[in-house]
């Protein structure tokens, strides 16, 4: 029977280094498909997972068992991913979460002609219109669609509450359904 | 119930997270709203279509090359031919006897290969820490201008601020100076006019005294 996460962190903190590798090889892939889907660069990625990786086996005295060994990691591959961000565009982006809904009749904006889309096609309007969602709302977004967290551990994932959450999410979805229609995906 | 209010309700339905209750207010809400039964279904459609980004199971990187699984079977048969090959020469013998494989490890010169093997991997090791020695040296050199150009920047930026300070003392005392000059000139005209004043008090008070003086002397 595999160790659980916990068990594992409990040995790592013991001292056996050892059963870090397990963590790693358990949650890097996840970690890297978090970072890849926020930051849109593979290389970049690999490096959040790495630098998330190398933090977390830093900070594991201090690692406090009660919370989710997955969700701290994921806190840390997100703060990373938020300092990338930052370092990139060289400012503060703008919060979309106090911006109002704007009710826009998205889906009569769709090109006829793009209306069969091959799947890689739909792929990448896919991953276009992710990227064009706000830092944040991007988060929620991966944390949520492609990680499967719960919306209680992405609060505590982006330190945020429940509530906050749920309505990125719902403003994201919102503005998603605009982005995939523009590029002509039912959404 | 307000559209707003279920919101929060809705979002656990659609990630299926939301319980009995929750579902229940949801439903109901849906059953006398249409806008937001119309709109779940679309946030639905958006779910379905954001499965369709998936993660490349090796996504390509400027770092790492992925191996074609052929190349890893060629690569496989090739280690086995020189993992056979290292066998032979080593005088080794794999025999399989009553269902027992073993592998028997042997030859007269063993040691002496080992021997041999262990004092390459001591020159190998060695002329690495002399190459790394070499690089380290080869860095150093180069650091000495740069420190001593920072240490020059530094030292001038000191001085400069020294100046500075000076300036500004020697500024402040002038202005002190001034000052009290000023002040002193005019505590000095404002004797002087109490002076002129006293002057001409006692001046009229003699008078006075000496009108007095006459009027008795007339008496």
């Amino acid at each position: 029977m595999l160790p659980t996460d916990e068990e594992l962190v409990a040995a790592v903190q013991g001292g056996d280094s050892a059963a870090f590798d397990v963590l790693v090889r358990r949650w890097d892939r996840k970690i890297q498909g978090a970072a890849f889907r926020v930051l849109g660069s593979d290389d970049e990625a690999r490096d959040v997972s790495q630098e998330a990786f190398l933090k977390a086996f830093r900070g594991m005295r201090g690692f406090k068992r009660e919370a989710r060994f997955s969700s701290w990691l994921y806190q840390i591959a997100m703060n990373l991913c938020r300092d990338r961000l930052r370092r990139r565009r060289g400012r503060e982006h703008v919060s979309l979460d106090d911006v109002v809904d704007s009710g826009e009749p998205a889906l009569r904006q769709r090109p006829a002609a793009l209306e069969t889309l091959q799947a890689r096609d739909v792929e990448r309007a896919v991953a276009a219109a992710v990227d064009a969602l706000s830092d944040e709302q991007r988060e929620v977004v991966v944390l949520k669609e492609y990680e499967g967290l719960t919306f209680p551990e992405i609060a505590n994932v982006l330190g945020v509450p429940l509530s906050t959450v749920k309505t990125r999410l719902y403003r994201a979805l919102g503005q998603l359904r605009i982005e995939l229609a523009r590029r002509g995906v039912d959404g | 119930m307000d559209c707003t209010e279920v919101r929060e309700d809705r979002m656990d339905l659609l990630y299926g997270e939301a319980g009995p209750e929750a579902e229940r207010r949801v439903l109901a809400h849906h059953a006398a709203c249409a806008s937001c039964r119309d709109e779940f279904e679309e946030l639905r459609a958006v779910r379905q279509a954001l499965g369709a980004w998936r993660m490349p199971q090796q996504a390509p990187s400027s770092r790492t090359r992925r191996v074609h699984p052929l190349a890893g079977l060629a690569a496989a048969a090739g280690l086995l031919l020189a993992l056979g090959g290292a066998v032979r020469l080593s005088g080794a013998a794999f025999e399989y006897r009553a269902g027992n494989a073993t592998l028997r490890v042997g030859g007269a010169d063993l040691d002496g290969r080992l021997a041999e093997q262990e004092a390459r991997h001591a020159r190998e090791m060695q002329a690495l820490h002399v190459a790394l020695d070499a690089h380290a040296r080869r860095d150093a050199p180069a650091e000495g201008p740069l420190l001593a150009k920072v240490e020059a920047l530094i030292r001038e930026n000191e001085e400069r601020q020294a100046r500075r300070f000076n300036t500004s003392l020697e500024d402040l005392a002038a202005r002190a100076e001034a000052q009290r000059r000023y002040d002193l000139a005019r505590v000095s005209a404002g004797l002087s006019y109490l002076d002129g004043k006293t002057g001409q008090h006692v001046a009229r008070t003699s008078e006075l005294m000496g009108y007095v003086l006459q009027a008795s002397e007339k008496k």
